[in-house]
């Protein structure tokens, strides 16, 4: 679908733009801030990896992922961002290839502060709780979907469903996570 | 927003559509702020469950590369270039044609001669073959070579060269022959 998005907005379609931007912002805004540690710079260094991008669409030929493509330009921005200012970038660099893996990496942990290692504990035990508690066949839709990674025809075989159900199942089943996540954020602010 | 929408929206996240529903998406998104804002809340709990959550939880940079991005011409590619293709004008076909017939007479022509040709030469063709143990018998007899000096195979060349330059004059081929002689003592 990033492909389709893609060449969309190759053909001018900004608004495909503002989709990827929805998809893939919140990735790329934790992966500069690995680089970067002021959440603020983060994002104003997002904001300029996403424009770089843009500029550099026409040339996207789709031989790799969209995001791998994406993640090479937010390091690269992240790293001159912090050259700019006559600051050290970090002696690591996490391979483009495992881009979609880059949260495992330990060298960006360390970046993490103890807030936001409180609120993904947090969020972690809300989403397990909150998948705990849906039906049977919600969770397993969720959690085939989300961490085991199959599309909806592969789920529909493994559960001998129609893909319409996976569909709806997986939409309950963030519904339901919303809620628990809602109800965490509300709490912290 | 209905539950069909919803759906939409989630599938969306999971990058499950295509075609038509993909556009149906993107026009939901384009001109519905409450869609747009349940797409972020799908796509944030499926950011949450990979663990791609920043600190900055309600992240929305759309609004601001909108803005930065707003003056920038669209992005159009460089349409590939087509063959360029010039029609023939009438006259080239007109001589395209003539040269064409005036080719195929000329074809016609040369094997109908030559088949004339390979007639006349089979009677002497026959002769050499019902000379040849005499020629055998003679090659064996000089060693191996033509020994020019014997009269029988003088006469016998100079037949051979007859025929031949009669055969090339009646074909149109040029004629042309060598003959080759050792003398004895090689």
């Amino acid at each position: 679908m990033d492909l389709e998005l893609v060449q969309r907005v190759q053909e001018g379609d900004k608004k495909a733009f503002d989709v990827l931007i929805l998809k893939y912002q919140q990735r790329i805004v934790h992966v500069i801030t690995g680089f970067v540690h002021d959440p603020v710079e983060a994002l104003d260094v997002a904001q300029e990896a996403f424009i770089k991008a843009y500029r550099a669409i026409p040339n996207f030929r789709g031989d790799s992922a969209f995001y791998t493509w994406l993640y090479r330009i937010a390091i690269n921005t992240a790293k001159n961002h912090l050259t700019a200012r006559a600051r050290r970038p970090p002696a690591m660099d996490v391979d483009a290839l495992d881009a979609t893996n880059y949260y495992d990496a330990p060298e960006l942990k360390e970046f993490e502060t103890p807030e936001s290692n409180l609120i993904s504990t947090e969020l972690e035990h809300a989403i397990q709780q909150a998948i705990q508690d849906l039906p049977e066949d919600t969770a397993t839709a969720i959690r085939l979907r989300e961490f085991e990674g199959m599309s909806y025809e592969e789920i529909a075989q493994v559960m001998d469903c129609p893909i319409g159900t996976v569909r709806s199942r997986i939409f309950r089943a963030r519904e339901a996570i919303e809620k628990q996540i809602n109800q965490i954020m509300s709490e912290e602010e | 927003m209905t539950a069909n929408q919803n759906e939409l929206l989630s599938a969306l996240v999971d990058g499950e559509l295509k075609g038509n529903e993909l556009k149906q998406a993107l026009q939901l998104l384009s001109t519905n702020d409450a869609a747009r804002a349940q797409f972020q809340r799908h796509q944030l709990v499926s950011d949450v469950l990979h663990g791609h959550m920043s600190q900055n939880i309600a992240v929305d940079l759309t609004g601001r590369i909108a803005d930065a991005i707003l003056d920038e011409p669209a992005i159009t590619l460089p349409q590939k270039r087509k063959a360029l293709v010039i029609p023939f004008p009438t006259q080239f076909w007109k001589q395209a044609t003539g040269l064409a017939l005036a080719a195929s007479v000329g074809a016609m022509a040369v094997m109908g001669l030559t088949n004339q040709s390979q007639i006349q030469l089979r009677p002497v063709t026959a002769v050499a073959s019902i000379e040849a143990p005499t020629q055998s018998m003679t090659v064996a007899q000089a060693g191996n070579r033509w020994t020019v000096g014997q009269q029988e195979v003088e006469e016998r060349l100079n037949t051979y060269l007859v025929n031949h330059n009669e055969y090339a004059g009646a074909s149109s081929v040029f004629s042309y022959a060598r003959v080759v002689s050792y003398d004895v003592g090689q």
